[in-house]
Parts: C-alpha cells; sequence; structure tokens
C-alpha cells in the first residue's frame, strides 16, 4: 500500500466514522463547547475549577441514575413521569427508618432499593397487564408518590438525618493513602483509578479490535484508531487530574460510575439486553421471535423503580434530610438528559453512556449559568433550546444517515 | 422420517371471523423438500390459511399433522418449536438492530451466564451469520449493518434467512417479492431455489405468477376460502398463467363437485 492509499483511507474512515457516530460526537462537541464557553465567561475561569467539577458531578448525579434508567424506558418506547415524586417518597422513606425506625444504615437502603422495585413492578403491571399507555399511569403515580411524600412526612415536614456513614454517600469522597511526599494536595488513590482505566480502556479498544480482524471485517485506520485511544485517555486523565486536585473521587461519582458500567454491559453484552432494544425496535417481531414483551416491560419499570430509590438516597444524602421538596421535577431533568443523550423518541436507540453525559450536559448548563448570575428565567429557556436542538439534531441525521451503509465494526 | 409423509398435512381447516367464512374446509399437503405455491385473489384465504400453520391464529375445526403426527397449534412460539417459521410481508425484522442481531433475535446463543444475566456469545453469533448469509449468496455489506440501512431485498433476504437458519422443517413466505425492484426479486427467488436444494421445504404465497411459475413444483389456487386447484407447475408461462387466472376469478373450479359440507 503506497502512501496516497494511505492517506485515503484515513481519510474515508475518519469521514465514515463522522456519518455513522455523528450523533454521539455531537454530544460530545456539545458538552465541549458548554465547558470551554463557561470557563471563559465565568470569573477566574471558576467553572473548570476542581471544587467546582466535584460539585457538579455530585449533583449530576442523582439525575444521572434516574436517566440511565430512564433512557431503558424510552428504549421501550414508554415514558415514566413518576421517577421524580418516587425517588422523593422513597428518600422520606429511608430518612424515617434510619431516624424514627432506627434500622442500620445499609439495611435502610436496601428495603428502599427493594421498595423501588415493587413501585416499578406495579407501573410495570399497569403498562404491561392491563395496557394503560404508560404517559397516563405514570401521570397517576406522579400524583400518588407525591401525596404519600407529603404524607410520609406530614408530622415534621421534613426529617434530619445525623447518619455520617449515610451522608457521606452523597457529600464524601473516597480516602487516599497518607502523604508521602509526592504530588502533595493531589488525591493519589484518583489519580491510580484513573490511570487504570486508561489502561483498561487501551486494553479493550485493542483487544476488540484485534477479535474484528481476525473475523476479516474491516476495522478503523490505524492512525485513526490511535487518535480515538489518544483522544479518550486524555479526556479520562483530564477529568481524573481535575478530580484529583480537589478532594478526589466522591462517592457519588462511584456510585454512578457502577450503575454505568453495569447497565453499560447489560445493554451491550447480554441477552436481557438484546432483548429491551429488541422490543424498542419491533416489538412484533420480538414476540413472534419468542421474547416476551411483557416481561421486558415489567424488568424495565422494576429497574427504574430501584433507580428512583437510588436517586432518593443520593438526594437524602446530599441534603442531610428528607424534604417534601426532594424530588421535584427530577423525572423532567432525567428524559431531558436521556433525549439529550441521544435517546429516540420513537424508540429502539438509547445508550445509557449518552444519558450520563446528557445528565452532564444539562447539570453544567445549570451550574455554568448559576456561576454566571443568570436569572433563572433565561437558565430555563437555555436549557429548552438545548432540548430541542439535541432532538432535532438527531431526528436530522437519522434521517440523513439513512441509506448508508458503514461496515466498520463498532 | 420416510420420505413419503407429507412434512405438514392440514385437513378440512375451517376458520369464521363473524359472520365470514374465511376457511371453508381447505386440505392442503407439503411434501419433503417440496416447493408450494399458493394462489389466489385478494381474500381467498391465503394468508389466513397460513396463520392457521404459524400458529398465529386458532382455526375453528380441522386438524395439522406434522410430520405425520397430529399437532395442536395454538401460538406462533409452538409453531416455531414445531419447524414452523413464517417470513411476513411486513418484515418481522428490528431495525434498530444489525444483521446478525436479527437472524439470531429470540435464539441469541448464551456464553456465561451469571445468575439470571446470560451474557451473548457475540462472536460466535457474528461467525455463524456469515456463514448462514455465505452460504445462501446474500449480498450484504456486513453483519454488523443496521438493519434499517439495507435495501428491501436485502431486508427480505435476511428476513429469509433468519426464518431458515434454525433447522426448522418449512418455511412459509408471505408476498416475499412484493414490493421489491426486478433486480431484488431475482435474487429472492434465487434464495429460494438455494434453500430447496439444501432441502427445505417451503409454501410461498405470491400474487406474482411468475414467480410461483418459476420456483414452485406444485400450486395450489384458493378461492373464497375453498381449493379450486391444486396441481404440478408445468407447461409454459403463458399457458400457464392463462389458467390459473381462470381458476383465480372462478371461471374453473377442480373441486366443485364433491365439496364436503358447503354452505
Amino acid at each position: 500500500m503506497n502512501k496516497k492509499e494511505l492517506q485515503s483511507t484515513f481519510l474515508r474512515d475518519v469521514k465514515e466514522s463522522f456519518v455513522v457516530n455523528i450523533r454521539e460526537f455531537g454530544m460530545y462537541i456539545a458538552l465541549a463547547a458548554i465547558v470551554i464557553i463557561f470557563t471563559i465567561a465565568t470569573r477566574n475561569h471558576v467553572f473548570l475549577s476542581s471544587r467546582n467539577i466535584s460539585n457538579l458531578i455530585n449533583q449530576a448525579g442523582y439525575i444521572a441514575v434516574l436517566a440511565i434508567g430512564m433512557t431503558l424506558v424510552i428504549i421501550l418506547r414508554h415514558i415514566d413521569l413518576s421517577v421524580g415524586y418516587l425517588s422523593g417518597f422513597l428518600g422520606a422513606i429511608v430518612g424515617i427508618a434510619m431516624t424514627v425506625w432506627g434500622i442500620h444504615d445499609s439495611l435502610a437502603i436496601i428495603i428502599v432499593l427493594i421498595v423501588g422495585v415493587i413501585a416499578g413492578l406495579f407501573t410495570g403491571f399497569l403498562v404491561a397487564q392491563m395496557r394503560i399507555p404508560a404517559f397516563v399511569a405514570t401521570l397517576a403515580g406522579w400524583l400518588g408518590y407525591r401525596g404519600a411524600l407529603q404524607l410520609a412526612l406530614i408530622a415534621k415536614g421534613s426529617i434530619a438525618i445525623p447518619n455520617e456513614g449515610f451522608n457521606a454517600i452523597g457529600n464524601g469522597y473516597i480516602p487516599d493513602i497518607p502523604d508521602i511526599g509526592i504530588l502533595p494536595g493531589i488525591h493519589k488513590v484518583t489519580l491510580m483509578l484513573g490511570v487504570l482505566l486508561i489502561i483498561f480502556f487501551i486494553f479493550r479498544s485493542i483487544s476488540a479490535r484485534i477479535k474484528t480482524q481476525s473475523y476479516n471485517f474491516r476495522v478503523m485506520d490505524i492512525k485513526l484508531f490511535i487518535i480515538e485511544l489518544i483522544l479518550v485517555s486524555a479526556l479520562i486523565g483530564g477529568i481524573t487530574w481535575i478530580l484529583a486536585g480537589f478532594r478526589g473521587l466522591s462517592w457519588t461519582a462511584v456510585v454512578v460510575l457502577v450503575v454505568v458500567l453495569i447497565y453499560n454491559f447489560i445493554m451491550n453484552q447480554t441477552l436481557l439486553g438484546r432483548h429491551i432494544y429488541a422490543v424498542g425496535g419491533n416489538p412484533e417481531a420480538a414476540e413472534l421471535s419468542g421474547i416476551s414483551v411483557k416481561k421486558i416491560t415489567y424488568t424495565v419499570f422494576a429497574s427504574m423503580g430501584m433507580l428512583s430509590g437510588l436517586s432518593g438516597i443520593l438526594y437524602a444524602s446530599r441534603l442531610h434530610s428528607s424534604t417534601t421538596q426532594a424530588g421535584q421535577l427530577f423525572e423532567l431533568d432525567a428524559i431531558a438528559a436521556a433525549f439529550v443523550g441521544g435517546a429516540s423518541p420513537t424508540g429502539g436507540i438509547g445508550k445509557v453512556t449518552g444519558s450520563v453525559i446528557g445528565a452532564l450536559v444539562m447539570m453544567s448548563l445549570t451550574n455554568g449559568m448559576n456561576l454566571m448570575n443568570i436569572d433563572i428565567s433565561y437558565q430555563y429557556i437555555v436549557r429548552a433550546l438545548v432540548l430541542a436542538t439535541a432532538v432535532i439534531f438527531d431526528v436530522a441525521t437519522r434521517r440523513a444517515g439513512r441509506g448508508s451503509v458503514s461496515e466498520l465494526g463498532k | 422420517m420416510a420420505k413419503d409423509v407429507p412434512v405438514v398435512e392440514m385437513r378440512n381447516i375451517r376458520k369464521n371471523f363473524g359472520g365470514v367464512q374465511a376457511l371453508r374446509g381447505v386440505d392442503l399437503v407439503l411434501q419433503q423438500n417440496e416447493v408450494l405455491g399458493l394462489v389466489g385473489d385478494n381474500a381467498a384465504g391465503k394468508s389466513t390459511l397460513m396463520k392457521v400453520l404459524s400458529g398465529a391464529l386458532i382455526p375453528d375445526r380441522g386438524e395439522i399433522l406434522i410430520e405425520g403426527k397430529k399437532v395442536h397449534m395454538s401460538s406462533p412460539w409452538t409453531a416455531h418449536k414445531l419447524g414452523i417459521e413464517m417470513v411476513y410481508q411486513d418484515l418481522a425484522l428490528a431495525d434498530n438492530l444489525d444483521v446478525s442481531a436479527n437472524v439470531f433475535l429470540g435464539h441469541e446463543k448464551p456464553g456465561i451466564r451469571i445468575g439470571p444475566i446470560s451474557i451473548m456469545d457475540k462472536h460466535y453469533m457474528e461467525r455463524e451469520t456469515i456463514n448462514l448469509i455465505d452460504r445462501l449468496k446474500i449480498d450484504i455489506p456486513s453483519v454488523r449493518a443496521l438493519v434499517e440501512k439495507l435495501s428491501g431485498g436485502q431486508r427480505q433476504a435476511i428476513a429469509i434467512a433468519r426464518a431458515t437458519g434454525f433447522n426448522n422443517k418449512v418455511t412459509i413466505m408471505d408476498e416475499p417479492t412484493a414490493a421489491l425492484s426486478v433486480a431484488a426479486i431475482t435474487k429472492v427467488l434465487d434464495l429460494v431455489r438455494k434453500l430447496k436444494e439444501e432441502g427445505n421445504s417451503i409454501i410461498i404465497i405470491s400474487h406474482r405468477m411468475e414467480d410461483v411459475y418459476q420456483v414452485s413444483d406444485r400450486m395450489m389456487i384458493l378461492r373464497h376460502g375453498r381449493k379450486v386447484r391444486d396441481c404440478p407447475v408445468k407447461g409454459d408461462l403463458d399457458e400457464f398463467r392463462e389458467e390459473t387466472v381462470a381458476y383465480i376469478i372462478g371461471a374453473r373450479d377442480d373441486f366443485a363437485e364433491g365439496r364436503n359440507g358447503d354452505e
């Protein structure tokens, strides 16, 4: 292969992977643009400071876990409006369980997650068994859980949670090894985790590439592949460095990362994930192939309920209390995050990782505009524009993408 | 299995929809490794008959024998387990998934199991899909291509490959060439021939007389829910067409006398 040919495969692959992944690239570019704009616009570039980024990730956490569950619901062509107040209600339950009933923190957490699953199964029953449109069924849930939340806290209005261990989930950071003179003020465990993550990512990418080649599929041009590796590694490295500069990785971030890894694995590698995508893409075909649409619907709503519980726990822990304000509008933030993150309103399409990025985009907007002292009314309008643009971009790129076939392996 | 036992035998199948008699006692026989063309006007009962065979509809009366054994067909899933696969006209493919995912839809190969969660063996499925696609000479860019990005003919081919890919006994194709270009039709018909060569038994519903003529061994014509003709496909195309049309419009009827219990 001479030099000119090499050049042309490189350019073709750049073009092709851009066309195929334009939706994903668009999202990362948007996030990058938001970060750059706010970094320039805020005083002393405070947006990109370690403390602010750390705070931002903690704020995005309880929306991100909801957005992950919502992605699955949206893939199935449903919607869940009840998750906000369910999250608030379950946050109240966890507070009551620990302070009033005197149950140990970890047991209270497990109970709340199980209650979340049961609530989700009930939604699943309404949608799959009774065939009530999810919008209506979960609107009823929205009303019901709102009432339940207020009822649960009717005696005191809010419950202060004194348990330090529990509150650490929303406010604490992973421990560090004692200072040994190198890199003072930098969180070394976080840095090490970041390095491990980069090594893991590079190792997985290379082994996937070798496997793909062994099946005689076309793979990305080697130069583009290396550029991708470098970019992603730099991104992970950058975030790690920023986080390590404050207090390191927060427990919230750890929780979100674990949830992302588990859900991403389930959606991409397991039969369950494949069946969820299949039901979302063509429920009739899935049913005819022997996949139980009902079972999948139950499973997805149950997972949504469980993640609502997790979101409630994260929020209550962050506030050191259960309040009647908890959960308000969480459902809309989660839905917006999922759509910004590339989930398709027509179903069948969406990625867990995308929705987490979507949650970060939406939270960055709020955080950045707060730092700039922009009035809340403008904030809502800006967020509306971002959401609408994301969905318009999605629809437009999907239409343009039709007919262009890529041989590139994922 | 003895060669002379028909792979499918349907006896006196009746199905009413309210007051409409969609099927009025139809008999159907499909021999091993035979391609049967099923022809008839709209509402003649072709699709209803095939839905009965594929388990999507339960007949009011009549019995179905698979390889000589009487079976009770209660759902598409039971039909599937008996080795009967229907390729639907509206293409039962999931557009959001790639080719190998569609070929293995509902039959994903499990690898390692962790409790209730099974990890897919993606590479096995891709390899098997490549083998299947190569064997059937289906022309697609890659087994990793999303189905929504393929042409109508390619999609039809995938749907057929998917139906025949799992050691089935009978493949039913409902209008496999409808809404396809001429080039794509040729490819689909080649695929049908290839499947027959490999020993498949096939029932093909079509409006296009040329297609039935080209690939079928035998032809069955339905009219108003009754069988009016059952004959081997032979002779030249023009004669065949003329004769078939006569049966379709009701000018001729081989079973007019001695039909049991009609009206």
